[in-house]
């Protein structure tokens, strides 16, 4: 870890010291969280200007809390945390994300959090995928103000969010779906620690006639700069009953919202041909867990 | 930027002057001379600069080290730190889970915490907590006996 400019780090205890902090650091300050890809973003060169480290793991937002309209994640809950949540393991509209934090190793779950992955604006992360998939909204605090918004409105590129100078994530609220609901997350990766070629994360709500009135898909890896979601796949299966054909067919409609590229870990056209196998087996996952699911 | 910095690591109290943006793995090889503790690819990949914090794995590679002030640290030094092996150790030498030995502590640290949590894993359990290391040696197949072993008690 090299950021030659910093000059200070600093664990701060209340939210009057983080103010302090970026008032006197402001663009030169850097917040993290479990800070397990700091090192990436430097590696980067991302953060050569960084004076200040803030690490805001004290403020009391390691918290999850199941509500009847949803579900609160504080922001510097870690994977483990979250994925230990009794809450995960029995709610089946929250599948994706259950699968998705059984993805990274165990050393990164035990300090990731999930404030920083979706900070991290890293398009090749498996929790922010499955957190799109989930309609996920941001809350975020700057001196003093809060301001919520959809998740994907957070990512503005590749390792690039949209956050305001001086403000900081503190939250993410997943809206409990209505009626039957299910979701389900899917990973091709080189290794079992290897960031994904492709990933896939599909929710869906049934209706009482088994139709599709919600379909959520949204994909990862190197399928565009930022998590796409998969709205030509998804207006496919809205109001239908996905029966097999209709899950090719949604499958098939992914290649007109991805924008797949060539890297070390795979082809532009190897990655279009997994993503529509994952949102297939995706999508059927989700099905299946929403027949188990009582309405 | 040096910020001088209390580490508990392996039970003792260590004050130490450290960079601000220096790494968990840094200190504890060269700043304590606890070269149990591997350094390996150093972004994460491979496992073997693993050790405990709070009793849970992370690799101390990625972690700075003023995140770890007021956490309880163990490295590989402090599973003997009495002068008798601890199980796992004991399990590794005795099943022969060992070749090259450069990836045995990070093996060793990781399933330190999968045995705190449960005393029965399964195959499937040790192979998923062991994804985050890498051995180039051994095909995994003697590390996940001496985990099986040593949850067995020895």
């Amino acid at each position: 870890m090299s950021l030659r400019q910093l000059k200070e780090f600093c664990i701060p205890g209340d939210w009057a010291e983080v103010d302090a902090q970026l008032g006197r650091y402001g663009a030169r300050a850097f917040v993290l969280a479990g800070g397990s890809f700091v090192h990436g973003l430097d590696a980067r060169g991302l953060l050569h200007e960084v004076e200040a480290l803030i690490d805001i793991r004290n403020l009391g937002l390691d918290y999850i809390r199941a509500e009847s309209g949803g579900l609160r994640i504080g922001a510097t809950t870690t994977f483990a945390h979250l994925q230990a949540a009794p809450t995960l393991g029995e709610s089946p509209w929250l599948g994706a994300l259950a699968d998705a934090l059984a993805c990274p190793p165990r050393q990164i779950r035990n300090v990731a959090t999930v404030g920083g992955s979706v900070a991290a604006s890293c398009p090749y992360f498996d929790p922010p995928t499955a957190l799109m998939a989930l309609d996920a909204r941001v809350a975020v605090v700057a001196g003093g103000a809060r301001r919520e918004f959809p998740l994907g409105e957070l990512f503005a590129g590749t390792f690039e969010n949209s956050l305001r100078r001086g403000e900081i994530i503190v939250e993410l609220f997943l809206p409990r779906p209505t009626g039957r609901s299910a979701s389900a997350f899917l990973k091709l990766e080189g290794n079992a620690n290897d960031l994904a070629i492709v990933n896939c994360a599909a929710s869906l709500e049934i209706d009482a006639q088994g139709r599709c009135s919600e379909a959520r898909i949204a994909l990862g890896g190197g399928v565009g700069d930022a998590i796409a979601r998969a709205t030509s796949a998804e207006r496919l299966l809205q109001g239908r009953v996905a029966d097999d054909e209709v899950l090719w067919s949604a499958a098939e409609a992914v290649g007109e919202d991805i924008d797949p590229h060539t890297d070390h870990r795979a082809s532009a056209a190897y990655r279009l041909a997994v993503a529509k196998v994952l949102t297939r087996r995706a999508l059927t996952c989700a099905l299946a867990r929403s027949a188990r699911t009582p309405t | 930027m040096m910020q001088l910095v209390t580490l508990e690591v392996n039970g003792e109290q260590h004050e130490i002057a450290v960079e601000a943006d220096g790494a968990l793995l840094a200190v504890l090889r060269d700043g304590l001379g606890l070269i149990g503790t591997k350094r390996g690819c150093d972004t994460g990949g491979c496992g073997c600069c693993t050790v405990l914090v709070d009793g849970r794995a992370v690799y101390s590679c990625m972690m700075y080290t003023l995140s770890a002030q007021g956490r309880k640290i163990t490295t590989i030094e402090g599973l003997a730190a009495d002068g008798k092996l601890d199980p796992l150790q004991e399990a590794f030498v005795n099943t022969g889970a060992v070749q090259c030995g450069y990836c045995t502590c990070g093996f060793i640290m990781v399933a330190k915490q999968l045995l705190s949590e449960t005393n029965n894993p399964d195959e499937d359990a040790i192979r998923h907590a062991i994804a985050g290391n890498l051995c180039r040696c051994t095909g995994y197949h003697k590390i996940v006996e001496a985990i099986r072993l040593a949850a067995k008690g020895g």
